[in-house]
């Protein structure tokens, strides 16, 4: 078993299987690494070039996708999809976050405390089942969107809040009423969480938007569902008629690629195999780990930023061993955030600087706020009252022992060896951070009960101020649990506080004072102790040499409309 | 139920060999392949009784280590992703492996050799309500049945340990039955009622000791079978939770990096079938002996 | 007397007794499990939604009623052919399995056949080869076989034979370009117990002089070594094919996944990472189903066949029945672990 030497079992002696095995084995292994280079691949990167029409990208996904109902599509492998078969009203800058125009004309009339916008809709916009984008079309989708339908379990869009009503003012002139200032809305609109359907899937249900019925879905994107194999591929073929990519592109006309073919594997190693041996043309999800060896291989390695809040762990507050800000403080001087991200990533995943990433919307810089110093950790945990350890050398007040539970992100990438690491640093201090194993399904389920999770580990990405009210608020995602009637938690536990900046963020229709109100939230935040952000989480994609022009939009989906490959068809 | 124990009930396990005189056969032969897999065992053993004897490295901290070094002299299986040493933590997970195959097989062994040796002993309508529920555990998949207890009881190696030894409950029902049901029906039990035994006498006097040889081979055999379905659940990301060093882990989590560090999950995996294999040897040679 | 017509109906009461018993076994344990799909779908993260939400469509949903009702439900819908809608994606139940049952079943029944050729291969090879050495190591072939774990198989078979080699593609294969790797990773472990069982009758059968014999009288070796060995190797086969399927679907399960195969095992997989408990139920009644009806089979089959094979021609000369009670005894041990009654067996039988 010790002996690594690469052996040719040619001359089997009078031994017993398992030892030929053994070395057979170990030739194999030798085989796979030897053969791994492929010679066409040591050739410099070529970039730029003209585009050429043609040909079909193969693209895998880790997971298949489950629902392509606009509002459901935040699940990456749902997002990748809707990004490139919808287009939306408007259309977000990925590098500068800007909005421009895509199926509205012009930037929508906004009243002055953001209440009712009024967009005009393009003509000549055809759908994919032929019907054409009509203002009592753009309509019906904002209704179904913005109110959701829990009769046909299609939920509301996180993004549109306070959304009250449609009403068509002519042919091409659509108006959304509010009952509360909604100032995201009009980014809301650039996402493909809105990418607009035709009427016939309007009628959907659940079901309708599942997998079976892929190819009833119309849309108006670049590219258009032609085939679905349930649970393994969906091919999305390009419209040859696609004329309306935003003005502000230069790109315009149909996309390059005759279309892409999504597959999903849930095999990490079959993955990245097929991208290295030529079968597939691109992955998401390249691992940390593999990303020198990936390069090193040829292939090309793109990571995306996501412009959102920062992968990080939420502290709540509300659970009596966290409503101490000492123990709070205490548990961020003992984390050594710089080893995380040279142990774990790579440059690909910067430390944070703030709550949210360097490019997202509200972006505030406090990096001097997190600094590691376990003596001052020490220091704030006997302060706290946390001075007596048992035998296993945890801090213990009062027969209790100071122990926290987290949980594992598994969307997110390397939580658990994150959170690994952090126990270790913990440890020095005498904190006991235990990690709650399973699945997705029980990661979810136990991440909402206080009992279970006092520690949060998320990330979330929207290219908007109104990301951090998703994050934050008791009425969103409420990371921390800050909400009423909890059974495990009293009310006057409740911190308010968060609530209240967040709905003045959420009401402030004036673009500058959004951003005065998000930096008052963040600061918030910070100065009670309430969060750790760890590094700016990218999504990192590898394609073959033989792809150009991979982009993605503003929380790194891909965006294949400026996609070619090299040779065409 | 895995195709192991088919396997083991295939190679006969407690039943009369069909040709009596063979050479041997039927003679317990202590062969060089028994020998290597005996040493191969105690290596096992040794590995999860003094870890610290085999390797210096630490098994859950890498320290400064980089990730995915090849194998050298000073990593013997490379390094990992987080950089730990790839033996140690094989060496490490003897003991979690291990504990966790005797775990899953007491729980067949036991739980099953009651059912069945009650089914047996009983007959009438409390053979039939008990062989009718096997049936049901046989008719569920089960890698079904054991991911649903693993989601019920909760992660952990013991838990996926119990999930497994559940799966097996019916082999050892089907098996302990039978045997039951020849001895039941011997002179010298009938004997033992003519007698004056009690049920609860007769059981635990005549048909247990009785049918104890072929259910303990069954039983060796089963240990193996049980590192590869706790193995299978890890794979699944039902089995151990990381980063507890765990056969079935360590092979699991070393795939992800098959196409860019072969050795990760390639000779752990040669590890666990050499001990897979060795206890298949084992069992074997004690059915040879016993039978 | 070959089928008695109480025994039959006997044993299908049996049989839709032990489907009942399992869809209300799987219900019992699925229930047990904490959390529901629906929260587990609706609380994630990436949807977004507010616990007032996600309580307004567990009251749509029906999530929030007592599991006593549910499970009238639900047995009242399978009954009626209505399996209900996937948690997950809300897509019926009867859609996601129809699209993944015939990939599953070809898988399958490719593996047994692969199988069965590898199993007779290494047993001719391990019995009659033409060096000691190579019996020997294939005389192990099956031990080792069995302690491959299966997923780590099919692992290296794709870097090894298609990334490395490339001999077939995983990126949109042919239909039969997408069989060849996977059915190799079912049939290794599962050609190990037959191959097991031929090695054993050929050896047996070779001990037992009848063949040198009989061929002395100036029969061919070869045919008369057939006709023995098939009389000795079929009744076990038989059990064997009764075991497999719920071989099949566990190695169905790690097979699907690694190849990223739509077929049932995956689908299995992700419903129980998703507590999709409908998709769940319809594959243990379909796998129940599966597991009785083929044990049924088997178990008519073998009084038939018993028969038929005691009067064949090359039986009588060889097969005294003494020598024909200790393989009875064997398969009849055999075949109970397994789950399958053999009803000629006088001591064994329930009816």
């Amino acid at each position: 078993m010790t002996d690594l030497r690469p052996s040719t079992s040619a001359s089997p002696r009078r031994s017993y299987g398992r030892r030929n095995f053994l070395s057979l084995g170990l030739g194999l292994g030798t085989i796979i690494t030897l053969s791994a280079c492929t010679p066409s691949d040591t050739e410099p990167l070529p970039e730029g070039g003209d585009p050429v029409q043609g040909g079909v990208l193969t693209y895998f996904e880790p997971q298949t996708w489950t629902l392509l109902y606009p509002p459901s599509v935040g699940f990456y492998p749902n997002g990748g999809i809707m990004n490139n078969i919808s287009a939306r009203l408007l259309w977000q800058d990925p590098e500068t976050l800007e909005l421009h125009p895509w199926l509205a004309t012009t930037l929508p009339e906004i009243n002055e405390n953001a209440t009712q916008y009024t967009f005009t809709i393009r003509d000549g916009v055809t759908y994919s089942d032929g019907s054409p984008l009509t203002a009592e079309n753009v309509a019906a989708n904002f209704d179904l969107f913005g109110r959701g339908d829990e009769a046909r379990t299609l939920p509301v869009s996180e993004q549109i809040s306070n959304y009250e009503s449609s009403e068509v003012l002519d042919e091409n002139r659509v108006r959304f009423h509010f009952s509360a200032p909604s100032p995201g809305f009009a980014q809301a609109t650039s996402t493909m969480n809105a990418g607009l359907l035709a009427d016939s899937t309007l009628g959907l249900d659940a079901e309708g938007f599942g997998p079976g019925g892929a190819t009833g879905i119309h849309t108006c994107g670049p590219f258009h569902i032609t085939e679905e194999t349930i649970g393994t591929k969906l091919s999305v073929r390009v419209r040859e008629d696609y004329d309306w990519a935003p003005p502000h592109l230069e790109h315009q006309g149909r996309a390059h690629l005759d279309g892409i073919d999504y597959l999903a594997n849930n095999e990490y190693s079959v993955r990245i195999g097929a991208v290295l041996s030529g079968q597939a043309d691109g992955v998401r999800d390249v691992e940390a780990p593999d990303e020198a060896r990936v390069s090193e291989q040829g292939l090309r390695l793109y990571a995306k930023a996501t412009n959102g809040i920062n992968n990080s762990i939420n502290f709540r507050f509300r659970h009596e061993l966290l409503a101490d800000l000492r123990v709070r403080q205490a548990i961020i001087a003992a984390v050594d955030r710089q080893e995380i991200v040279d142990k774990l990533f790579t440059p690909n995943y910067p430390l944070a600087t703030g709550l949210l990433a360097k490019g997202a919307m509200g972006y505030k810089d406090q990096s001097g706020s997190w600094v590691h110093d376990p003596e001052e950790a020490n220091r704030l945990l006997d302060e706290a009252g946390w001075s007596e350890r048992n035998a296993a050398g945890f801090r213990t007040k009062d027969g209790q022992i100071l122990e926290l539970t987290v949980n594992i992100a598994l969307p997110q990438p390397r939580s658990n060896e994150v959170q690994t690491l952090i126990q270790q640093q913990l440890r020095h201090v005498g904190v006991r951070l235990s990690i709650n194993p399973g699945d997705q399904s029980k990661q979810t389920l136990d991440a909402r009960d206080l009992d279970t999770v006092q520690i949060y580990h998320s990330m979330v990405a929207r290219a908007d101020f109104d990301n951090l009210r998703s994050n934050y608020s008791s009425v969103n995602r409420d990371v921390f649990l800050n909400g009423k009637d909890r059974d495990d938690a009293a009310d006057e536990s409740i911190d308010p506080e968060i609530d209240r900046l967040l709905d003045e963020l959420a009401s402030e229709p004036v673009t500058a004072k959004r951003q005065t109100a998000a930096e008052k939230v963040q600061d918030y935040l910070v100065a009670n102790a309430y969060v750790l952000p760890f590094f700016e989480e990218p999504q990192v994609f590898s394609f073959r040499r033989r792809v150009h022009g991979f982009a993605t939009e503003p929380v790194g989906r891909p965006d294949f409309y400026s996609t070619w490959l090299t040779g065409g068809q | 139920m895995s195709l192991i124990d088919s396997f083991a009930r295939t190679s006969g396990t407690g039943a009369p060999r069909p040709a009596a005189k063979r050479r041997s056969r039927t003679r317990a032969s202590i062969g060089p392949a028994t020998i290597i897999s005996g040493l191969v065992l105690l290596i096992a053993v040794a590995w999860a009784l003094f870890p610290g004897l085999f390797t210096h490295h630490d098994p859950n901290d890498g320290g400064t280590t980089p990730a995915l070094l090849a194998p050298s002299l000073d990593h013997w299986f490379g390094t990992d992703q987080t950089g730990r040493d790839a033996f140690t933590r094989v060496v490490y997970g003897a003991s979690q492996s291990l504990l966790a195959a005797l775990v899953a097989v007491g729980v067949g062994l036991v739980v099953g050799t009651a059912i069945g040796l009650i089914a047996g002993t009983r007959r009438g309508w409390v053979d039939d309500v008990l062989m009718r529920l096997v049936d049901v555990l046989l008719s569920i998949p089960a890698i079904l049945l054991s991911l649903s207890i693993v989601v019920v009881l909760g992660f952990g190696t013991i838990n996926a340990a119990i999930a497994v030894g559940v799966t097996a409950i019916a082999q050892f029902a089907r098996l302990s039955r039978s045997e039951a049901v020849r001895i039941n029906t011997s002179d010298f039990v009938a004997a033992a009622y003519g007698s004056g035994g009690t049920f609860f006498s007769v059981l635990f006097r005549h048909i247990l000791p009785n049918s104890t040889s072929p259910v303990l081979s069954l039983a060796v055999l089963q240990i193996g079978s049980a590192i590869l379905q706790i193995s299978t659940l890890g794979f699944l990301g039902y089995g151990t939770p990381p980063p507890t060093p765990e056969w079935g882990l360590i092979i699991a989590e070393g795939r992800n990096f098959v196409a860019t560090a072969w050795w990760l999950t390639v000779l752990p995996g040669f590890v666990v079938m050499a001990i897979v294999l060795a206890t298949h040897q084992i069992g074997n040679t004690l059915r040879k002996a016993t039978s | 007397m070959i089928l008695d017509i109480r025994y039959l109906f006997l044993r299908l009461g049996q049989a839709v007794l032990v489907l009942l018993l399992a869809f209300t076994a799987a219900f019992i344990l699925l229930s047990l499990i904490p959390g529901d799909g629906v929260t587990a779908r609706f609380a994630d993260p990436a949807l977004g939604l507010s616990a007032d939400q996600i309580a307004a469509i567990r009251s749509e949903t029906g999530a929030d009623e007592s599991w006593i009702s549910r499970y009238f439900i639900s047995l009242g819908g399978f009954l009626t052919g209505d399996f209900g809608f996937s948690v997950q994606t809300g897509a019926a139940v009867s859609t996601i399995i129809a699209a993944a049952l015939p990939s599953t079943a070809v898988l399958a029944l490719s593996g047994f056949v692969s199988a069965l050729v590898l199993a007779v291969l290494i047993a001719v090879l391990a019995t009659y080869g033409p060096y000691r050495w190579l019996r020997k190591l294939l005389d192990s072939v099956p031990s080792l076989f069995i302690s491959i774990p299966v997923f780590w198989l099919g692992i290296l078979l794709i870097q090894f034979f298609s990334f490395r080699l490339g001999f077939v593609s995983v990126v949109s294969p042919g239909p039969a370009e997408a069989l060849v790797l996977p059915t190799l990773t079912v049939a290794v472990p599962l050609s190990a117990p037959i191959a097991q069982v031929l090695i054993r009758s050929i050896t047996d059968v070779r001990a037992s002089g009848f063949v040198k014999v009989t061929s002395a009288k100036g029969a061919s070796e070869l045919w008369i070594l057939v006709h023995a060995v098939a009389r000795n190797a079929v009744l076990p086969g038989l059990t064997i094919i009764g075991l497999v399927f719920g071989e099949l679907v566990a190695g169905a399960v790690v097979t699907e996944t690694v190849f990223g195969r739509n077929g049932i095992g995956q689908i299995t997989a992700q419903a129980v990472t998703h507590r999709d408990n409908p998709i769940l139920l319809t594959v243990v009644v379909i796998a129940t189903l599966a597991y009785v009806t083929i044990n049924l089979i088997v178990d008519l089959l073998y009084p038939v066949i018993d028969v038929r094979l005691r009067t064949a021609p090359g039986a009588t000369s060889a097969g005294k029945k003494p020598a024909d009670e200790p393989t009875r005894r064997a398969l009849s041990t055999t075949a109970a672990s397994v789950g399958v009654d053999l009803a000629w067996d006088e001591k064994d039988t329930h009816s």
